[in-house]
């Protein structure tokens, strides 16, 4: 094998001191910022290596001058000096870390930790687009392929035409989205969903891929991913699909609002209010979201014992002198529910959205949940009765043989009337081949993977709530078994429990607000970047470094905007030939 | 040592060395510093008018630099002596139209003209009677290209007696006459046979193979206006014979009737040097023209009009034979500096009979030329062709080490009994 190095990119320096961890470059005197990458081809003892390196420091230096500072203040106090032929000698002195190094093996490349150390006097090459893509796209493979793009490989302020996307299979290990305000959270949530769209369309068009569909839940705080935060936005996206890629792809619905009336026209015809009944609650969704003392607690979980899925309206309508009752722990249990009552969307009667959201995560579609109009406690209270209730039917699912079992499972897991209004469905989704108490059932594993988003993380995920009886605990250590995870956003990562962050296997780590937040990102991703602070503190909005624990290689990543991709691939929504098979049929 | 060093008593030695330095040499030189020092002061010493940092020359020139390095211990093999040398040519071209201030030409064109850059030397001999003469003459026959040692010789006698010894056939009648068979061959040219020490042979090898660079470099398409050397142009003479010692002495003057014959400024820097007073003579300097103030000091010889100074009558080779010494300093934080020009040249071009003013305006406008080219900021105030040529060929300590070793790589290559290449002291840690 011999590499084509002049796809490389340009020639740009020598590799001078350093070991396999961190190394020394000299190069030309190009305009280099922190972050690049650059690549070392190394062909020591008969191996071809291409180490890959990320600039973290810089220093002007010239040849033949030991001490800059004079020549600085000669050219200061003599004004008549000059630097006959410096150009030449003017070089830069870079320091950085090694990422890792690939390798080809027979017609792959391989990657590789930093665990050696390029040959003497390697040459080291900047990366060029428009040259470079390629062979790094090639080289990269086993660390950017995947399912779902996230964004394109960022060396320094460039980028390569080097897609950078997570596999599907490491969602249920849970995802971690890190930004503060202005970041970029919004744009890329909406790049994700976008993706998983692309995905799912990808896997109806052609079954002979296999593509395992995924299904996401998609909080959206400020109603911004339906309609856009500039031009377009999900709804643009649907809008160009022909009716039955909608159908398969989208399905009936895919924006929850609390107000339906209140949006617009074209993306109501998509959309379902959100109604949750109160016979869908189930306690441990309460303590997920706030801390009660064992008195309520004990109290609560007494009543429900009792009246089942009717607990919550059996507590509203308790008396305080019914015998048996502590005044006390009544009403503070009665204020902590109080908020359902006042609550449009947490209902006693009527019809409920759940089995519709259990039908659409079950069959790999897309959940745009709008929660700009709820309060903090109902958006915490929907996410965990929806996490729970999914959770819980996989975990029925996953405890069964055959349906019949299932059908115990689940009657025992779940809230009678909603399991009962899904029975027919599961039964559908969950047979191999059939819908009697004796078809065996289906390996989570083999269903859609879901993606629940978890909004402001902090004020669930938090060690007090985490400490108890949270759904979360269950989730982010047995997601996997269920193929489901979490999308945890945060501004911060130091609030955020030990338990989730220790399940958590892919991290995009956007621009971060202070030096803390900094510290704990590096601490928490799951492949080593220490030494990265100061990239942390130069990067903009839109850039990342995405961490995964099943990849070597930490990937600076720039988010592309929304509407420029979209731009670039709203042909592919469009069916090709529909038109003409629908004159056919008219 | 150090014991010793910071001891009263060596500070009392101390005093006493200098208290019989300024006794017996100061007191005699302050004697006759003060015979010259109104004539350094009034005609000998001046300033000029540099030229603007953004000046444009209506002809932008080139310069070159020729400086030389090396060791005369490469390698020890029992009593033979390796040595390395390396010598360097650095062209820059004033480019003032590009302003690209004094920019080195393409390396390609240079090594296309020259060869390659730095160019190395080594050389060997024996402790065995005559093999250091002998070696030493094959080593320089081969290192300079003018072959024919008659004319090798020509051109020193030629300046020496002023033209009255043109070719071989006028040395009849002259004192050079008996010695005109030791003239045909560059061993008999050696004449400093018992003073071939190590150090000496090395010094004499180091001079011709910059001297070849030099003759290369004038036979070459280059055409410089100036031909920097590093040191001095002193020749030293056979005090019986009259003629250089070493034949180096023959190609120095060999090189400096070529470089008269292209139209090429001979000239030699150095920075250390032994001008007596020189620092007295800086001071008048600054008292004359201001601290700041750039300056050049002509050091004239008996042979000039009033004759020599009387600073260095009993001081060898100051001013040197055939060449024209100046002190000049173009940077104030700098010690001055000496520069010597070949004196046949300097007749021809800045001296003007009778004419002072005139002798003072070439003067001017030659050190205006030298010093724009020393305003480089690594080096300011030295010539930075000469300084690029240093840096170029400079042999360092890291160097020499490795170049030991690949002697000794080299030898095992060659199955060769393997020998060490430090020097024998390494092996006591000494």
């Amino acid at each position: 094998m011999s590499l084509d190095r002049d796809k490389l990119g340009e020639l740009f320096g020598k590799v001078g001191v350093g070991n396999q961890t961190t190394l020394g470059i000299m190069g030309n005197n190009r305009d280099i910022s922190v972050g690049e990458i650059f690549m070392i081809y190394s062909n020591r003892d008969g191996h071809e290596r291409v180490f890959f390196f990320r600039v973290l420091g810089l220093e002007n230096y010239l040849r033949q001058v030991d001490d800059m500072a004079r020549i600085a203040g000669t050219l200061m106090v003599e004004g008549d000096a000059y630097l006959s032929g410096i150009e030449r000698n003017m070089l830069l002195s870079i320091g950085g870390r090694m990422l890792g190094y690939a390798e080809k093996k027979g017609e792959e490349w391989t990657f590789k930790s930093p665990r050696r150390l390029p040959d003497h006097l390697a040459s080291v090459y900047r990366p060029i687009p428009g040259t470079s893509d390629d062979s790094v796209r090639a080289m990269l493979e086993c660390q950017t392929d995947g399912q779902v793009y996230v964004g394109d490989l960022q060396v320094g302020e460039a980028t390569l035409d080097v897609p950078i996307k997570i596999p599907s299979k490491f969602l249920p290990m849970h995802v971690g989205i890190f930004g503060s305000t202005g970041a970029g959270k919004s744009n890329l949530m909406m790049v994700l969903i976008k993706s998983v769209i692309d995905n799912n369309l990808d896997a109806f068009r052609d079954a002979k891929q296999k593509l395992q569909r995924i299904s996401a839940f998609c909080i959206d705080p400020h109603d911004e991913f339906a309609k856009g935060v500039d031009k377009y936005g999900i709804q643009h996206v649907v809008e160009d699909m022909s009716p039955s890629t909608r159908s398969e792809v989208i399905g009936d619905f895919y924006y929850l609002t609390t107000h339906k009336r209140a949006t617009t026209r074209e993306i109501r015809a998509h959309a379902r209010e959100i109604r949750i009944l109160w016979s869908e609650i189930q306690p441990r969704d309460l303590y997920s979201i706030r801390e009660f003392t064992p008195e309520m607690s004990s109290f609560i979980d007494t009543q429900y014992s009792v009246a089942k899925e009717d607990w919550i309206s059996a507590i509203i309508n308790m008396n305080e002198d019914e015998a048996g009752v502590p005044a006390g722990t009544l009403r503070a249990v009665k204020r902590r529910l109080s908020f359902l009552e006042r609550s449009p969307i947490f209902i006693e009667q009527g019809s409920s959205i759940l089995s519709d959201i259990f039908i659409a995560m079950e069959t790999g579609r897309v959940l745009v949940v709008n929660t700009s109009l709820m309060g903090d406690m109902e958006q915490f209270l929907l996410t965990t009765i929806v996490t729970r209730t999914l959770s819980d039917m996989r975990r029925a699912l996953k405890s069964s043989g055959n349906l019949g079992d299932f059908m115990n499972q689940g009657e025992m897991r779940l809230p009678s009337p909603f399991f009962n209004s899904v029975e027919k469905q599961a039964r559908a989704f969950y047979g191999i081949g059939g819908v009697k108490d004796e078809t065996p059932v289906q390996d989570p594993r083999s269903l859609p993977v879901i993606q629940v988003t978890v909004e402001e993380a902090p004020s669930i995920l938090n060690p007090e709530l985490m400490k108890g009886q949270s759904v979360f605990k269950d989730i982010s250590r047995q997601g996997r078994k269920f193929n489901i995870g979490l999308l945890v956003v945060s501004q911060q990562v130091s609030v955020l429990d030990n338990v989730i962050l220790s399940q958590m296997n892919t991290e995009i780590n956007l621009r971060l607000g202070n030096e803390r937040e900094i510290r704990a990102c590096i601490e928490n991703a799951s492949v080593n970047i220490s030494g990265f602070e100061s990239e942390f503190r130069v990067m903009s909005r839109g850039e990342a470094i995405v961490t995964q624990s099943y990849r070597e290689l930490p990937l600076p990543v720039r988010i592309p905007l929304f509407d420029d991709i979209y731009e670039r691939d709203k042909h592919r929504y469009k069916d090709k030939g529909s038109k003409k098979s629908e004159e056919h049929i008219l | 040592m150090l014991d010793k060093i910071l001891t009263e008593n060596f500070r009392r030695t101390l005093k006493m060395v200098f208290t019989d330095i300024n006794n017996q040499q100061d007191r005699r030189d302050e004697h006759e510093f003060a015979k010259d020092e109104v004539r350094i002061k009034e005609r000998l010493l001046d300033t000029f008018t540099t030229h603007r940092h953004d000046v444009i020359l209506e002809n932008d020139f080139r310069i070159a630099a020729i400086d030389g390095s090396g060791t005369d211990s490469l390698m020890t093999l029992d009593d033979i002596r390796i040595h390395l040398l390396s010598t360097s040519t650095v062209v820059v071209d004033t480019n003032t139209q590009s302003e690209n201030l004094f920019s080195p030409i393409e390396r390609d064109t240079l090594e296309n003209e020259l060869g390659e850059q730095p160019h190395i030397d080594i050389h060997w001999h024996s402790g065995v009677r005559g093999d250091a003469r002998n070696k030493l003459a094959e080593t320089l026959a081969s290192i300079y290209p003018l072959k024919d040692v008659a004319s090798l010789t020509l051109p020193f006698f030629k300046d020496h007696t002023k033209g009255e010894i043109a070719s071989f056939s006028d040395f009849g009648d002259t004192e050079y006459e008996k010695h005109v068979p030791r003239l045909r061959e560059l061993e008999s040219l050696i004449s400093r046979e018992q003073l071939l020490t190590n150090p000496t042979v090395h010094e004499e090898i180091r001079k011709t193979s910059e001297y070849a660079a030099a003759r290369r470099l004038l036979m070459s398409d280059i055409q410089p206006k100036y031909l920097l050397l590093d040191g001095a142009l002193s020749v030293f003479m056979h005090f019986v014979r009259h003629y250089p010692s070493m034949p180096s002495g023959f190609m120095l003057r060999d090189v400096c009737a070529l470089a008269r014959q292209k139209n090429v400024v001979l000239c030699a820097v150095s920075k250390n040097h032994t001008i007596p007073f020189a620092h007295r003579i800086a001071g008048m300097a600054r008292e004359k023209f201001g601290a700041s103030a750039k300056w050049f000091c002509h050091l004239p010889s008996r042979e000039d009009p009033e004759g020599g100074l009387h600073i260095y009558e009993d001081r060898t080779y100051i001013p040197p034979m055939l060449a024209v010494p100046y002190l000049y300093s173009f940077s104030r934080d700098n010690r001055p500096s000496r520069i010597d020009f070949d004196r046949i040249w300097w007749l021809e071009n800045i001296f003007v009979p009778g004419d002072p003013g005139a002798t003072r305006s070439n003067e001017k406008t030659l050190f205006a030329e030298l010093e724009f080219m020393s305003r480089d900021a690594r080096w300011y105030g030295y010539p930075v062709p000469l300084a690029l040529a240093h840096e170029s060929c400079k042999l360092s300590y890291e160097d020499l080490r490795l170049a030991k070793e690949v002697c000794m790589d080299v030898r095992s290559e060659m199955g060769l009994e393997m020998r060490k290449a430090e020097p024998l002291r390494a092996d006591y840690d000494l």
